[in-house]
C-alpha cells in the first residue's frame, strides 16, 4: 500500500475509537453520569481526547475552538460527534467569560479543562464550582489546586510529611541578601558532598513548564542571575519570589500518576513514568511507563524500591490532603537512587496515555484516565482499588512537535503538506493535524503535531517498534520562505535507544 | 510613471467601501434602535475619545459591552434575525457602507505606487533595535533602506529571527504592521518609496489632499 494510501487509512481512524480501547468505564452505572453535558475548553489534541473520552461514557460535550483552529482536527470531531450545535467559535480560550458563557448557552453542567490553559488556575476552578450557575470543574477542587498548585506549599507539605525534597529554600525569596546566604549554604553542601561542579537553580516560584528557570555555577554569578529571573518573574508572573535549591545533574525524572474521586479518600496510582528525554528548554519529548525497567536493564541502585517509595510518598501526600481527581507527583532519581519530589501537577498530563496503556483494571485492558477523570470528577465513585489494578508491559508515548531540535528547538512554523505512517496494533496516534491537507500550523499555539503511543511487551520490543514507526513516518512541508518542515522525528529516533537508561 | 489621474478617477467610480461589524466575542445580542439605511457615525474628536453610533449591546456573564459603529458610513445590513440571540465570536452583526476619507485614498494610491516588502510568514514583526531607534526619534520616512540590509524581527511562536529587506533602495514612507500583531504571509510590511519617486509621491499626496472632498 502506498504511504499516501496509509496515511488516509490511518487518518479515518483517527475520530473513531477502537474497539479494543473502549473503556471499561463504559461498563459502569452512568446514573451520575447521566443528565451531564461537558463543556470541553481547550484544543487539538487534548480536546479530541476528551471528546472520546465523553463518547465512551455516553456524556454530550460542547466544543469552543478560536479562529486560528478552524480547520483543527478538534473542531472536525467536534462537529461529527456532537453536531454543529455542539461547537462555538470564541476570541480566545484564554478568555474565562468566553468559556463560561458558552457552557451556559449550551447548558453544560461541567468543564473540562485538559491541560494547560486553564487547568492548573484554581481561580478559574473557583468561579465555574461558585458562580449563580454553578458547574463541575473536572480536575481537583480548587482548594487542592490552589494548595498543591504552589511548589513552596507542596515543598512545606512534603518536608512535613518526612516526602525528600530538593535542597534548598521552602518560601519565597524577596530579598537579595538571604538569596545570597541560601545560595552560598548550597555550594558550601554539595562541596561537603563531593559534588566536583556544584550548581544553584533560581527558580520563579509561581513559574512553571521549566519557564523561569536559570543555574548559577559561580558564587559571584549569583546576584546577577538572581535579579534576572526575579525580573523575568515580575513581569511574567506578577510575583518576584524565587526559589532556591541544589541544581541536581545527572537525573531521571520520574512521575507517579494517581486518581481519586471525589471522597479524597481512596487514591490510587496508575504506575509511573519516565520523562527524562526532554529539550534543552526541559520540556518532555519522550515519555516512558513504567519509570523504569529492572528486570531488564541494570540500574546502579534499587530501582524497584526507588518505584515503590516514590509512590508510597505520592500516596500519602494525595490522602494527606484528601486529593479528590486525577493528578501528577513529579520526582528527580539521582544516580544514587535518592528520590526528591519536584512538584505536584494537579491535572491530567499529556502523557497519561503511556500509564493508560500499560495499566489493567481487574485484568481488563483499554484504560482511559481521561474518562476515569470526568466520571469520578463527576461524583461517581473509583470503583476499585489498588490491588484491582495491574500492569503488563512497556508504553512509549514521542511528541512529534514541528520544530529544530539542533537549533536549541525553536518552532517551525508552516504548511504540512503530507502526514502519513504505517499503522500497526500497538500504536495509537494522537493527532489533531487532519486528514485533509494542507494544514497550516497556527502560530498563536506551540506547534504540536501528535502523541504516538507504542506499546511492548517489554523495553526492547517497545523500543524496536519505537523506531520502526519513526522509520514509516513521513511528514513534509514547507513554509513561506520556501523552506522545508523542520520536525523532531530525527531527535526522537535517536534518544529511542537511551530510553529508561540510567 | 505614475498616473495619479487614473488612479483617483478609479477611487471615484466606487468611492465606498463596505465594513462588515463582528462580535468581538461570544454574548447575546440586542440591536439598538437602528434602521437600515440610516447614517452612522464613526468614533469622533481628536483622539477618538467619543464612539461613533451604537449598534449593539453584546452581553456576556453580564457584562454588557456597546459595539458602537467603526467608521462614518450608511447601514447596509442589520442580521436582525441574531437579535436576543447568543452569537459566536466573529458572528457579522451589521454592514456599514462606508465612503472613503482622503487618509483611506491616499492609503490604497500609496499601496498602489509604493514599492511593498510581504510578509515571508504568518508572523510578528518589528523593526531591528537600530530601525526602531531612529524611528521613535524621528519617524519612518527618516529611516533609509537599502537592498540587503538587516530591517525586521520576525517572531514566530518562541522563535525571533531577524530578516533582510529585499528590494529597491528608498526611504520608509508607510508602516503597515503593528506592534505585537501578526501579520499574514504576503501582507505588506513597509512601503518604500525610492528617491526618484518622492516628488511624485508628495505631489500625489497634495491631489488628494485638495481633490477628495469628504462628506
Amino acid at each position: 500500500m502506498p504511504a499516501g494510501d496509509a496515511a488516509r487509512d490511518s487518518g479515518s481512524a483517527r475520530h473513531e475509537i477502537p474497539e479494543q480501547e473502549k473503556s471499561l468505564s463504559t461498563a459502569h452505572s452512568d446514573n451520575i453520569l447521566r443528565n451531564h453535558k461537558i463543556l470541553v475548553a481547550n484544543r487539538g489534541e487534548i480536546a479530541m481526547r476528551i471528546m472520546r473520552a465523553c463518547g465512551r461514557l455516553n456524556i454530550p460535550f460542547a466544543a469552543v475552538y478560536t479562529a486560528e483552529d478552524a480547520a483543527s482536527g478538534h473542531v472536525l470531531l467536534a462537529r461529527g460527534e456532537g453536531g454543529e450545535k455542539s461547537l462555538f467559535r470564541v476570541s480566545s480560550y484564554h478568555d474565562a467569560n468566553e468559556l463560561t458563557a458558552v457552557a451556559d448557552e449550551a447548558g453544560c453542567t461541567a468543564v473540562h479543562p485538559g491541560y494547560g490553559f486553564f487547568a492548573e488556575d484554581f481561580r478559574f476552578a473557583r468561579r465555574v464550582a461558585k458562580r449563580d450557575r454553578k458547574m463541575i470543574f473536572i480536575g481537583p477542587s480548587w482548594k487542592i489546586i490552589r494548595e498543591l498548585g504552589d511548589k513552596i506549599n507542596t515543598k512545606r507539605l512534603a518536608r512535613s510529611l518526612d516526602v525528600p525534597t530538593v535542597p534548598g529554600s521552602d518560601r519565597p525569596i524577596y530579598d537579595e541578601m538571604e538569596a545570597e546566604r541560601i545560595a552560598k549554604t548550597i555550594f558550601e553542601f554539595q562541596g561537603q558532598q563531593g559534588i566536583s561542579r556544584p550548581l544553584v537553580l533560581v527558580k520563579a516560584s509561581a513559574g512553571g513548564g521549566g519557564m523561569g528557570i536559570e543555574e548559577v555555577y559561580d558564587p559571584e554569578l549569583f546576584r546577577s542571575v538572581y535579579r534576572r529571573v526575579r525580573n523575568y518573574a515580575l513581569r511574567q508572573f506578577k510575583d518576584e519570589g524565587v526559589l532556591i535549591e541544589q541544581r541536581i545533574m545527572d537525573f531521571n525524572h520520574l512521575e507517579v500518576q494517581i486518581v481519586s474521586d471525589r471522597t479524597g479518600m481512596n487514591p490510587v496510582h496508575f504506575g509511573t513514568r519516565n520523562c527524562s528525554i526532554q529539550s534543552t528548554g526541559l520540556q518532555k519529548r519522550i515519555e516512558v511507563a513504567p519509570g523504569f525497567a529492572p528486570d531488564a536493564l541494570e540500574y546502579s541502585f534499587d530501582a524497584r524500591k526507588v518505584l515503590d517509595d516514590i509512590v508510597a510518598y505520592s500516596l500519602k501526600m494525595a490522602r494527606t490532603v484528601g486529593y479528590d481527581n486525577v493528578g501528577t507527583w513529579e520526582w528527580i532519581v539521582t544516580r544514587k537512587g535518592d528520590p526528591y519530589l519536584m512538584e505536584v501537577n494537579t491535572r491530567i498530563q499529556v502523557e497519561n496515555g503511556v500509564s493508560a496503556r500499560i495499566a489493567k483494571i481487574r485484568g481488563q485492558g483499554g484504560v482511559d484516565l481521561i474518562a476515569e477523570q470526568i466520571r469520578t470528577g463527576l461524583g461517581e465513585p473509583l470503583g476499585y482499588r489498588q490491588e484491582d489494578i495491574s500492569f503488563e508491559g512497556v508504553s512509549i508515548e514521542y511528541r512529534l512537535i514541528a520544530e529544530e531540535p539542533e537549533n536549541n528547538f525553536t518552532p517551525w512554523a508552516g504548511q504540512i503538506e503530507s502526514f502519513s505512517w504505517k499503522d500497526a496494533p500497538w500504536l495509537t496516534m494522537l493527532t489533531h493535524v487532519p486528514d485533509k491537507l494542507p494544514y497550516e500550523i497556527p502560530t498563536e499555539f506551540d506547534p504540536n503535531l501528535a502523541l504516538a503511543i507504542v506499546y511492548g511487551k517489554d523495553i526492547q520490543e517497545a523500543g524496536e517498534r519505537g523506531a520502526a514507526f519513526l522509520n514509516s513516518l513521513r511528514l513534509t512541508g514547507s513554509d513561506g520562505t520556501g523552506a522545508n518542515l523542520k520536525s523532531n522525528a530525527a531527535f526522537l529516533k535517536d534518544n529511542t535507544g537511551r530510553i529508561l537508561y540510567f | 510613471m505614475l498616473d495619479i489621474s487614473k488612479l483617483l478617477d478609479e477611487i471615484k467610480s466606487s468611492p465606498y467601501r463596505e465594513i462588515t461589524v463582528t462580535a468581538q466575542h461570544t454574548g447575546k445580542i440586542a440591536f439598538a434602535e437602528i434602521e437600515t439605511g440610516a447614517r452612522v457615525r464613526g468614533p469622533q474628536g481628536q483622539w477618538k475619545e467619543m464612539p461613533g453610533t451604537k449598534l449593539c449591546t453584546l452581553e456576556r456573564e453580564r457584562n454588557p459591552k456597546p459595539v458602537y459603529a467603526p467608521e462614518n458610513g450608511e447601514i447596509c445590513r442589520i442580521h436582525r434575525e441574531l437579535d436576543g440571540r447568543f452569537v459566536e465570536a466573529g458572528s457579522p452583526l451589521v454592514v456599514l457602507r462606508h465612503k472613503l476619507t482622503r487618509d483611506e485614498v491616499q492609503r490604497i494610491i500609496l499601496q498602489k505606487t509604493l514599492y511593498l516588502f510581504p510578509a515571508p510568514e504568518r508572523a510578528k514583526y518589528y523593526f531591528t533595535p537600530e530601525a526602531d531607534k531612529k524611528i521613535r526619534a524621528s519617524d519612518a520616512r527618516s529611516v533609509t533602506v537599502r537592498n540587503g540590509m538587516e530591517l525586521f524581527i520576525m517572531s514566530r511562536m518562541k522563535r525571533e529571527v531577524p530578516l533582510n529587506y529585499t528590494g529597491p533602495d528608498g526611504v520608509i514612507y508607510e508602516v503597515y504592521f503593528k506592534y505585537n500583531k501578526n501579520l499574514d504571509v504576503g501582507a505588506p510590511l513597509v512601503g518604500i518609496c525610492p528617491p526618484e519617486h518622492l516628488r511624485a509621491i508628495q505631489t500625489l499626496v497634495m491631489r488628494v489632499q485638495t481633490e477628495w472632498t469628504e462628506t
